[in-house]
């Protein structure tokens, strides 16, 4: 009996650094597009194409910048135009090809897994942050999202 | 001999705890290690923040039907509560969702074969920005002559949020939610989900399940 409660008052202590850590956790998330901010390196008063990261997450996908219905919502980045920075048409991958397993006629254009935005730049000398935001709509394999704004924002240093 | 056991049990337990820390603290590395990857920038989502979590939860079965009037396709307000006494889909959909548009076809075939027992279904279109026109020509296009009506924001937050298209809503004769559905269901799910609405309420039952 002792010996249990001595027990018990040992493992209560380490069950709770467990919650603790369970606790932690990432929330749910809401977003379906994670985007992975690097800073970016450039020359000064030179071209350059800055690279942007995003992630769609793992089950899910979104319309590519060039859906193949009208109806569809384009991914799609607007940035905000920052001093000292030049930048030219956003350069969007070619998306893939993906049919709803009800629906296997139907052939939409898509992105899933990571895709990489283009951003060709001219930057002057020193630092600049360019934000933005993409615009999507997500689906599973069954269900759709409504559509969601990830805020971006690209860290440029010329140097 | 119990001493023995006492602190048997004591170094078991303070080995555990070590090993809990130890792996707390690795566990803390790691979810460093990948914010730091993959600086993830997640929006606040006001609106959603109270109490609801995934969004794809029934939270609103055995609740009372939120009463909405809007305006159908063809102009007309329309109520749920036109429609008291009888069992009722409410169905969200949008002209970019899919899923949405293989179900809309089933529901159609469905409200014809209970009709009789005064079966009815409303479509809410939840994307009102993409137009009148462009949302009857899709139902149109879905072969749906059920009540499409346009929503107004408010009845969107009423029924929970809808972080999920579609979103279904069987409501009994009594405006009782029996029950949700979030996604593309299977059409055997759908009709059962649809005679258990239509034989709701039909004696004096308590509170459903």
């Amino acid at each position: 009996m002792r010996a249990a409660l001595v027990a018990g008052l040992m493992l209560g202590p380490a069950l709770i650094a467990q919650q603790g850590s369970l606790s932690t956790g990432t929330p749910k998330p809401k977003q379906y597009i994670t985007y992975a901010a690097e800073e970016q390196l450039v020359k000064p008063g030179k071209k350059a194409v800055v690279e942007l990261r995003f992630k769609v997450a793992d089950g899910f996908h979104v319309n590519s910048h060039t859906p193949k219905s009208e109806l569809l919502i384009p991914t799609n980045l607007t940035l905000q135009p920052a001093a000292g920075v030049k930048a030219a048409a956003i350069e969007y991958p070619v998306g893939t090809e993906y049919s709803f397993s009800f629906e296997p006629n139907e052939k939409l254009d898509v992105y899933s897994g990571a895709f990489i935005v283009k951003l060709p730049v001219v930057a002057e000398a020193g630092s600049h942050t360019v934000s933005g935001v993409l615009r999507y709509q997500a689906c599973d394999n069954a269900a759709c999202y409504p559509p969601k704004s990830l805020p971006v924002e690209v860290v440029l240093t010329a140097k | 001999m119990r001493r023995a056991v006492v602190l048997g049990v004591m170094v078991v337990g303070i080995a555990l705890m070590l090993w809990a820390g130890w792996h707390n603290l690795r566990e803390r590395k790691l979810a460093m290690q990948k914010a730091r990857d993959n600086q993830v920038v997640l929006i606040p989502e006001k609106q959603g923040a109270a109490g609801d979590d995934s969004g794809l939860a029934p939270v609103m079965r055995g609740k009372q039907a939120p009463a909405f009037a809007l305006t159908s396709l063809d102009g007309k307000k329309v109520s749920l509560a036109d429609y008291k006494g009888r069992p009722v889909l409410v169905n969200f959909w949008a002209t970019w969702c899919g899923p949405c548009k293989v179900e809309m076809p089933w529901f159609e075939e469905f409200r014809k074969q209970y009709a009789a027992q005064g079966f009815e279904i409303l479509g809410l279109a939840d994307d009102v920005d993409a137009g009148k026109d462009m949302i009857a020509k899709v139902a149109t296009k879905a072969g749906v002559s059920y009540p499409i009506l346009l929503t107004d924001g408010k009845v969107q937050t009423a029924y929970g949020g809808l972080d999920v298209l579609p979103m279904s809503f069987y409501v009994d004769r009594n405006g009782v939610i029996v029950e949700q559905t979030a996604g593309l269901g299977s059409k055997d799910q759908i009709e059962a989900n649809i005679k258990k609405t239509i034989t709701s309420g039909t004696v004096a039952q308590a509170g459903g399940q």
